[in-house]
Formats: structure tokens, C-alpha cells, sequence
């Protein structure tokens, strides 16, 4: 039986979630700043000797077919790329999170990392290739992070979906987001916005959790990010990684078009190397190392 | 029994009656299905992007990707089980195709990927019988092959035959 979760409860909830570890936060923390420096994203991975191990374990993986070993970590970043190394800190310490099965959703164990992944390569290609003037790096990170809120209400959701789906499909213009908000009092957006602050996230983050649904709301400054890991949302719904229940069923914020510029064959692109950098970084990057 | 799961991108064929095959959450990728009455095969492609013309390479190793690509190199596998090497004779169903809501032109390739598939159906002289295409919402699709029963399936909705 779904239950209504109160404003306590939903901070209850949010509290019983584990901290971000110090190091990922500052990542996350400088990483959104347009203008910071790589010599500093080095530097607090070197602080950080579990993060190393990891990042140099990854580096030398077979997914990325090194032929000579890399043991040093500033080339070790330099090779995989910042946003890769955010995903590693926010995936070693927010793991379990990413990892949990939807069951609200009707969705599998490692589903919700597995979209999460494919927003966040997409929400990336989609700032690269529509040559938006963001940064695609941050795209990527906080393509990671929109649905973070998922985990927090999906036990609150067990055995909802079918009364879901029928309010959808009964009430014109009710989408997903409406069905949970009706159904147990909040929807993703919101539980995860409440998590964004417990960790306290920069805010553009925050607003991409928020808003990532109906971009037309954020905050105008954000607005094309917001706009990016929407986009990058709904491609990897296309795609088929979905979490479940609620795939395919939120609208498109048809404004895009006044940030973000691309065509049919430029989103045919996109979805095509989303599949094949999915590929290749699925391996690497799950938060438990379920997949490893 | 064996099950046959094609990903996005593949696609296969099987003539054994204990066999099963799948593809998991089609969302804008659209599946074709083959059924050959004659040999009792059953063929089917996971149709991911209407057209190979935006990268060859990858249509060469793996042209079920693309529309274009795909219903060639499923009808040249299934000629392995004796099946006719233009489909004639078969069965042709399609289903997914699927779009978000609200969404525009440029978002529709759910859309785009079934009409390319018809389009070049329509130049082998085929047609499909069957289809079970748009809406807002994943399928997932399971072939028997004893029985050629396509069964579709999606989260919140009882399952339904194509």
C-alpha cells in the first residue's frame, strides 16, 4: 500500500543517506566553477589515497586498453578526463545509491546507475554538438546526479506502478512526475532537491536536480545546463535505459529550442555515440563495482 | 530451452521450437520481426536509427543499428535456416517506436525509424501484417518460436500479443 511520506519523514529519509565523502564534494565543488584549474582537481584526488587507488585501477583497465601501465595520477587525469574522475568520488561514496533497485519502478538493481550514466554522456554530447557555450564537462556530472531523488521515495512507490500508468494514461497532460507527487506527496525532483542541499551541492547542480523535468523553471543562468541534461534525459529514455515504469513517460520542454540548437541528424549522432561511450565507460564507473 | 536476447543493434534468427527470443525496454528503437511459415523461423532485428549514412563504419559492424542495414543482414541470416533470401513468404510485425511525451519533430525518431523500416520493407515487396507502434511508453518483446507468439510487455500494463 502507498503511503504519503510527510515533510519529516522526507528529511528523515534524506538523513539516512551517507555523506558524500570530503573529497568528492570539493570535486564536485570546484569542478562546476567555469574557470578552475586541472592542477587543482589533481591535487585533491593525490590528497585522497582511496580515490587514487581507484583512479589509476580504472585507467589501467582493459575498457580503455592501455599499453603501457599509467602510474601517475596527473596523467592518469589527464587521460580519463575530470568529468570521469568526478563520477569515480561521487560513485565510490554515493554507490549504494546509484546501485539500489527501483522496486517502486519496476526496475532492476543497477538500472538507475545504468541511466544515469547514458543522461550523462548524452546531456555532454549534447553541449559538444550543439556547441552551447557551457561547460560539457559539468553537463556530465550533473547529467550523473538528476535523479538521484529516485532512490529516496522508489520503497515509498512498491507496488504503485500500475495505478501510476493509469493516472497517466487516463488524465491528459499528467505525466510521471504528477503520478508520484499525487501518489506519496513528492516527486523525484524535489526529494532529490532536498538531498542536493543536505550534501549541499553548488547550485547549478541543484537546480539541474530540481528542474531537470521542466528546464523553463530554473533560474535563467542555468538554464541551457538545465536544458542539456534534460535533453540528455530523454535520449537515454530513447534509448531504452529507462528506470522502469516511468520510461518515456515526462514531457519534453518543448523551449529547448531557445538554448540548445540541434537537428534530427546531429540527435542521431548523439544517440549513436552515446551507445558506444556507454560501452566503454560501463564497466569502469559503477558505483559498487557491481560490474567490474 | 535457449533464449536468444538481442541488444541494441543485433539481430538473429532461430528455427528451434524450445527457443525464445527477446530484446529488453524499446524505447524509440523499433523491432522487426520476421516469421517464415514455411521453415518455421523466426528472425527479428533491434532497430536502433533510421539511416547508416551518418557513420558507415559502425553500419559495418553492426548493421542491425540502422534500418537501412538491418533488414539485409536479417534476411541474409535467416537464408541460413532456408528462408527466402528477398522474405517472400514471410511474416512481417513491427512494435517500440515509442516517442516522449509532448515531444516535437526533431525527438521523433520512434517515428523516423518506422518509417524507414516500412520504406524499405516496401522495396523487398514487403509489408507488415502487424504493428504495435508509438505511445509514450517502453516494450519489451518476447518471441516464442514453436508457437511464432509475439509477446509484449511494458511496467504497469498487462501484457499483450502482437
Amino acid at each position: 500500500m502507498v503511503k504519503q511520506i510527510s515533510q519529516e519523514e522526507l528529511q528523515k529519509i534524506v538523513k539516512s543517506v551517507p555523506m558524500l565523502s570530503p573529497s568528492a564534494s570539493k570535486l564536485l565543488q570546484l569542478t562546476s566553477k567555469a574557470d578552475h584549474d586541472l592542477v587543482d582537481v589533481v591535487n585533491l584526488v593525490r590528497n585522497d589515497a582511496n580515490l587514487t587507488a581507484r583512479v589509476l585501477k580504472i585507467v589501467n583497465s582493459a575498457a580503455f586498453g592501455l599499453i603501457n601501465t599509467i602510474t601517475s595520477i596527473d596523467r592518469a587525469i589527464s587521460y580519463l578526463g575530470e568529468r570521469i574522475i568526478v563520477g569515480i568520488a561521487v560513485g565510490d561514496c554515493a554507490g549504494k545509491l546509484f546501485e539500489k533497485e527501483l522496486s517502486g519502478y519496476e526496475s532492476a538493481r543497477g538500472d538507475l546507475w545504468k541511466h544515469d550514466l547514458r543522461t550523462a554522456i548524452a546531456a555532454r554530447e549534447v553541449v559538444t554538438q550543439s556547441g552551447a557555450d557551457i561547460s560539457s564537462e559539468l553537463a556530465f556530472t550533473a547529467g550523473l546526479l538528476h535523479d538521484i531523488g529516485k532512490s529516496l521515495i522508489s520503497d515509498y512507490l512498491q507496488g504503485s506502478v500500475t495505478d501510476a500508468v493509469e493516472m497517466i494514461t487516463a488524465e491528459e497532460g499528467f505525466d510521471y512526475l504528477d503520478a508520484e507527487e499525487k501518489l506519496v506527496g513528492f516527486d523525484h525532483t524535489r526529494a532529490g532537491y532536498e538531498l542536493a542541499k543536505a550534501w549541499q551541492l553548488p547550485n547549478e547542480l541543484a537546480e539541474v536536480i530540481l528542474h531537470h523535468h521542466e528546464p523553463s523553471n530554473a533560474s535563467e543562468e542555468y538554464r541551457t545546463l538545465v536544458y542539456a541534461v534534460h535533453l540528455g534525459d530523454n535520449i537515454a529514455m530513447m534509448g531504452g535505459f529507462g528506470t522502469g515504469s516511468d520510461s518515456m513517460r515526462y514531457k519534453l520542454d518543448q523551449q529547448y529550442t531557445d538554448y540548445i540548437r540541434i537537428g534530427s541528424k546531429t540527435l542521431a549522432t548523439i544517440m549513436l555515440n552515446v551507445d558506444i561511450e556507454f560501452e566503454k565507460l560501463k564497466g569502469s564507473l559503477t558505483g559498487s563495482g557491481e560490474e567490474n | 530451452m535457449g533464449q536468444i536476447v538481442l541488444g541494441v543493434g543485433d539481430y538473429g534468427a532461430s528455427n528451434s521450437p524450445g527457443d525464445e527470443v527477446k530484446t529488453f525496454a524499446l524505447g524509440s528503437c523499433v523491432s522487426v520481426i520476421f516469421l517464415d511459415p514455411k521453415t518455421r523461423t523466426v528472425g527479428m532485428a533491434h532497430v536502433a536509427l533510421p539511416d547508416s549514412s551518418i557513420n558507415k563504419a559502425k553500419a559495418t559492424e553492426k548493421p542491425g543499428y540502422f534500418a537501412d542495414t538491418a533488414i539485409p543482414a536479417l534476411l541474409t541470416q535467416m537464408t541460413k535456416f532456408g528462408c527466402d533470401k528477398r522474405g517472400k513468404g514471410m511474416v512481417v510485425k513491427l512494435c517500440g517506436g515509442a516517442n516522449v511525451m509532448d515531444t516535437n519533430d526533431t525527438f521523433q525518431i520512434g517515428k523516423r525509424n518506422a518509417l524507414a523500416i516500412k520504406k524499405i520493407l516496401w522495396s523487398y515487396g514487403m509489408g507488415a501484417v502487424a504493428e504495435d507502434l508509438g505511445g509514450n511508453y517502453s516494450r519489451t518483446v518476447v518471441i516464442s518460436v514453436s508457437a511464432g507468439q509475439i509477446t509484449l510487455s511494458s511496467p504497469g500494463k498487462p501484457n499483450w500479443q502482437l
